[in-house]
């Protein structure tokens, strides 16, 4: 059956980055410079024929996008300023709006508004807990809270209250996100597919979704290994501070302040600096506008770094307050710190730029299981 | 006779005879042969030290024949020829050997290639010691020019030669002057309006005092030869006007190409399946409407229809690529939500500002769908009411490597150039040859292209092969430019190795009037023998060789100098044997 061109979808997939694909005339200049293009899984020019002609039900099941790492050496070396790096980074954010069944990705891509109310909205909603709900649960300001030389953080943000929130968030999120995950898996293994692929191939695999979670190798393989480096920092230190808030709480938010060379602080200060590391990076990159990647930057880009930055700076504050015996600052600064945190995890992780922790190795995995597909 | 004195030079072309030929060999082995003063070799011969040294050697050593063995004659024969002229000797009492596309370029033993330079050599030897003295020829020119055709070229042809004061017959077939280009809307790649272009040229073509325009016209019995034709002009009137003219351009232009033979097309089947030519005529009235009277919102455009096809024709358009593009900005223009898709097989943007026009194009929102010319053509089907649209068109898209069903509303088929039917009667009257398209043959496809092998004759424009305007307008310029610089000159020199009739040994069989491809020859009724009019004779051979009496003879192609070069040929490997 010929496939039926849909010319209207380009209006939708413009909205997701740089609208100009028309310039691209298919040398395949980008498809043979990109060191992670291969036989089977050929990209971006065969990308962006889909997008010029509407192929949705291609695009939509195309693994390809996130095997991108996006080094920019096919951007470079367009004979015709196609940008097909950046092309892949639209289609991403398009799939990421795709895979997602709420249609709020779709929203926060395409409307700065809705993002931004978005945000306030949770940000409100997170000072409202603190200065009413908390209160009204018999968690008072007392003297005795903001007492100078006294941090008492456990009693200002009660231990057991924070954890189940955190709970709470983790199952909303993850819930979201392994939706989209089954919705990608879908489109990628199973709709149209005229092969399958056998329970034990998806079982051998599973290593390689650890494996690429964790070390990232594709990345590494791209023309400039500093942009592996840094990101490596940037996830490792985000999957530390994820770990200890999420699951040892307890254990990291302590009124006892340890000594330096204390696995809770030295934990707590790698993160921050893989963090401080890999945004210092990505905000030098995006104003200097020098490296092709970080040349063309999305609302969506700039908000994740700002609100992941304001993350960072603001737990560092907490902790410098909290050191030097400033109860009202600190306690100002976790607000603050959670207002921020709260929705940056609630939109980013499942519906926008964020949710490629999960999608990256999961198409890496579903590339690997397509290989071993077999006809029907 | 006086004895022969012959000098012979040698040249190496560079590395290009010296690599494969031993050119010293070759002076040494022919310098002692009877009649030889010197063999000399030279870098480059053409050289102007290479024609030094044969002009100080004919007046040192009394020379009087020459020999060069280099490339071909067709590239410098004329070359040596004034050079020994230029030293005194009768330019036909030269004689060049060819061993470059003949020896050194074909061979790839040193050895081999050697002796046959040799060998080609000696019979330029044993030819030249029989070549006789001719004496050059002119004709004079008569002012007046025929031009063929009222398209672009043809009228910018006749005021080039109007405005240099001389008289132009201008024969068009139509009712109207202008030709394809007066149907155009814009041309590209500036996309600015041809009919503004034309008009005034039009204006001067019939307003000008030295142009006379024959409209609804034929040109019928053309006779006569370069400077000396004349012609009847038949336009339905009962007496056909006799015209007298000295030179002709032909520039009958092109015809496009019917697409009804594509099946595939449907065209004449779907209304809005229709012609670049009858698209033009839309964009000119101002309105892109379907039959059903509706603006289209998908519009296709499919390229190469009847060009580069094993089936139809095999050559490029040259023009189609451009001008869907033009289209492309035009409807985009009128039309800003319509979807465009352009099924194209290669995309050639050839031309001053074309490739840049091609990539200013692209951002237009146009979609760009490739087929395989030799595998499979488009197939245009009539949509179904629940498709939205008018047609289907199925395809296999090559860069995507997907079988797809594009919507459209209208086609635009962009037609093939191709020749006139009625071509070959132009070739008969005139006297030109046409390649395997029914295109008109220029003289030299890089160095005289807008000659023709009749001298006299030019062709202009795309009857010579498709083309754009600027170019059609170029070579028109350039015959006028020939045509006026045989004006001025007032007289243009001949053929001279031409053939006569040996009147006491002619039978008036009459065979060679039948083979002469040039009419040139004629029966004396009185005499009763045949004549040759050394004007129009061209030297071909075809009569000597037909003669069976042996009457004629080809000068400087004479039996003997042609049986001693051949007993030169033979002379060295007949002794080897």
């Amino acid at each position: 059956m010929p496939v039926r061109l849909q010319p209207e979808l380009r209006h939708q997939l413009i909205q997701y980055g740089i609208g100009d694909w028309n310039a691209c005339y298919h040398c395949g200049t980008c498809t043979a410079i990109c060191p992670l293009s291969e036989e089977g899984f050929l990209f971006p020019r065969k990308k962006i024929r889909m997008m010029q002609m509407g192929l949705k039900d291609q695009l939509e099941s195309s693994v390809e996008p996130w095997l991108c790492y996006y080094c920019g050496d096919c951007s470079k070396t367009c004979p015709r300023d196609a940008n097909p790096g950046e092309l892949m980074m639209s289609l991403r954010r398009y799939l990421t709006s795709k895979y997602d069944w709420t249609g709020l990705s779709k929203k926060f891509y395409t409307s700065e508004v809705w993002e931004l109310a978005f945000i306030l909205l949770f940000a409100a909603l997170v000072v409202i807990s603190f200065l009413v709900i908390l209160p009204s649960m018999g968690f008072h300001f007392t003297k005795e809270l903001t007492a100078d030389k006294g941090v008492r953080i456990n009693s200002f943000a009660p231990i057991h209250i924070v954890e189940t929130f955190d709970w709470i968030m983790a199952a909303v999120v993850a819930s979201l996100l392994i939706s989209n995950i089954l919705r990608m898996y879908y489109q990628i293994i199973w709709r149209k597919s005229t092969t399958k692929v056998s329970l034990w191939v998806h079982i051998r695999e599973f290593w390689r979704l650890i494996f690429n979670f964790a070390v990232q190798p594709k990345f590494s393989k791209c023309d400039d290994k500093n942009y592996w480096v840094s990101h490596w920092f940037l996830m490792s230190g985000y999957t530390i501070m994820f770990i200890v808030i999420v699951v040892y709480l307890k254990w990291f938010q302590t009124e006892n302040i340890y000594p330096i060379w204390h696995p809770q602080r030295l934990l707590g200060y790698y993160a921050t600096a893989g963090l401080l590391f890999g945004l210092g990076v990505a905000i030098v990159g995006r104003l200097r506008k020098k490296d092709i990647k970080f040349q063309f930057s999305h609302v969506s880009d700039w908000l994740f770094v700002i609100m992941l930055t304001l993350t960072v700076l603001t737990g560092i504050l907490i902790h410098i307050f909290r050191i030097n015996g400033l109860p009202v600052a600190t306690y100002i600064c976790y607000i603050a710190h959670m207002s921020v945190l709260v929705p940056m995890i609630l939109i980013e992780v499942p519906f926008s730029k964020w949710s490629h922790l999960a999608y990256r190795p999961f198409a890496v995995y579903f590339a690997q299981l397509k290989k071993y597909a077999v006809p029907k | 006779m006086e004895e022969p004195r012959i000098g012979v030079y040698i040249c190496w072309c560079g590395t290009n005879i010296a690599k494969m030929v031993d050119v010293e060999a070759v002076a040494s082995e022919v310098g002692n042969l009877p009649n030889v003063v010197l063999a000399k070799t030279y870098k480059y011969m053409c050289s102007d030290p290479g024609q030094d040294l044969i002009i100080k050697d004919i007046r040192g050593h009394h020379l009087n024949r020459v020999i060069v063995a280099a490339c071909s004659p067709r590239i410098h024969e004329l070359t040596f020829r004034n050079a020994v002229e230029k030293a005194g000797i009768n330019p036909y009492l030269f004689e060049m050997a060819n061993i470059r596309e003949q020896d050194s370029w074909v061979h790839t033993d040193r050895s081999e290639a050697t002796k046959k330079a040799i060998d080609l050599v000696i019979a330029a030897i044993h030819r030249v010691r029989f070549h006789e003295p001719l004496q050059k020829r002119s004709v004079n020119v008569d002012p007046a020019t025929l031009v063929i055709g009222g398209g672009i070229s043809g009228m910018v042809a006749a005021l080039e030669i109007a405005n240099a004061g001389k008289k132009v017959y201008l024969v068009e077939k139509t009712d109207h002057l202008g030709g394809h280009v007066a149907r155009f809307d814009l041309t590209f790649p500036h996309l600015s309006s041809a009919k503004q272009m034309i008009r005034p040229i039009i204006q001067r073509v019939e307003n000008h005092p030295n142009i006379e325009v024959f409209k609804q016209s034929v040109i019928r019995n053309v006779n006569g030869y370069i400077g000396n034709f004349d012609a009847l002009v038949v336009n339905g009137h009962p007496e056909p006007i006799e015209l007298k003219f000295g030179n002709i351009i032909a520039a009958t232009g092109l015809k496009p190409f019917d697409p009804s033979k594509i099946a595939e097309y449907g065209y004449g089947k779907f209304p809005d399946v229709i012609t670049s030519m009858e698209f033009e005529e839309m964009l000119s009235a101002g309105k892109v409407l379907t039959k059903y009277g509706k603006e289209p919102r998908n519009i296709a455009i499919i390229h190469c229809v009847g060009s580069r096809s094993k089936v139809y024709h095999e050559y490029c358009s040259r023009t189609c690529c451009m001008v869907a593009l033009k289209f492309i900005n035009q409807i985009r223009a009128g039309l800003p939500d319509c979807n465009i898709y352009e099924i194209y097989a290669d995309m050639r943007a050839y031309g001053k500002g074309c490739e840049e026009f091609y990539a200013e194009t692209t951002h237009r929102q146009i979609i760009f769908l490739m087929f395989d010319q030799q595998e499979k053509l488009p197939v245009i089907k009539q949509a179904e009411r629940s498709d939205n649209c008018n047609m289907l068109i199925e395809m296999d898209e090559k860069l995507s490597g997907e079988s797809i069903e594009v919507p459209v509303d209208m086609v635009v088929l962009m037609v093939n150039m191709e020749a006139h039917e009625d071509v070959k009667e132009v070739v008969h009257a005139i006297g030109v040859s046409l390649c395997g398209n029914q295109f008109f043959i220029e003289k030299h496809p890089k160095l005289d292209p807008v000659a023709t092998t009749t001298g006299g004759v030019y062709i202009v424009g795309t009857c010579q092969g498709p083309k754009d305007i600027p170019d059609s307008v170029a070579q028109a310029r350039a015959a006028a430019a020939r045509i006026l610089a045989t004006i001025a000159q007032g007289s243009v020199a001949v053929e001279v190795t031409t053939a006569f009739v040996n009147e006491a040994f002619c039978c008036g069989c009459q065979t060679c009037i039948k083979v002469c491809p040039y009419t040139a020859i004629s029966f004396n009724e009185v005499k009763k023998v045949s004549e040759v009019n050394e004007v129009l004779c061209k030297g071909c051979g075809t009569c000597g060789s037909a003669c069976p009496s042996g009457a004629i003879t080809s000068k400087h192609f004479t039996d003997h100098q042609i049986l001693s070069e051949i007993e030169g040929i033979m002379s060295m490997s007949y002794k080897e044997i």
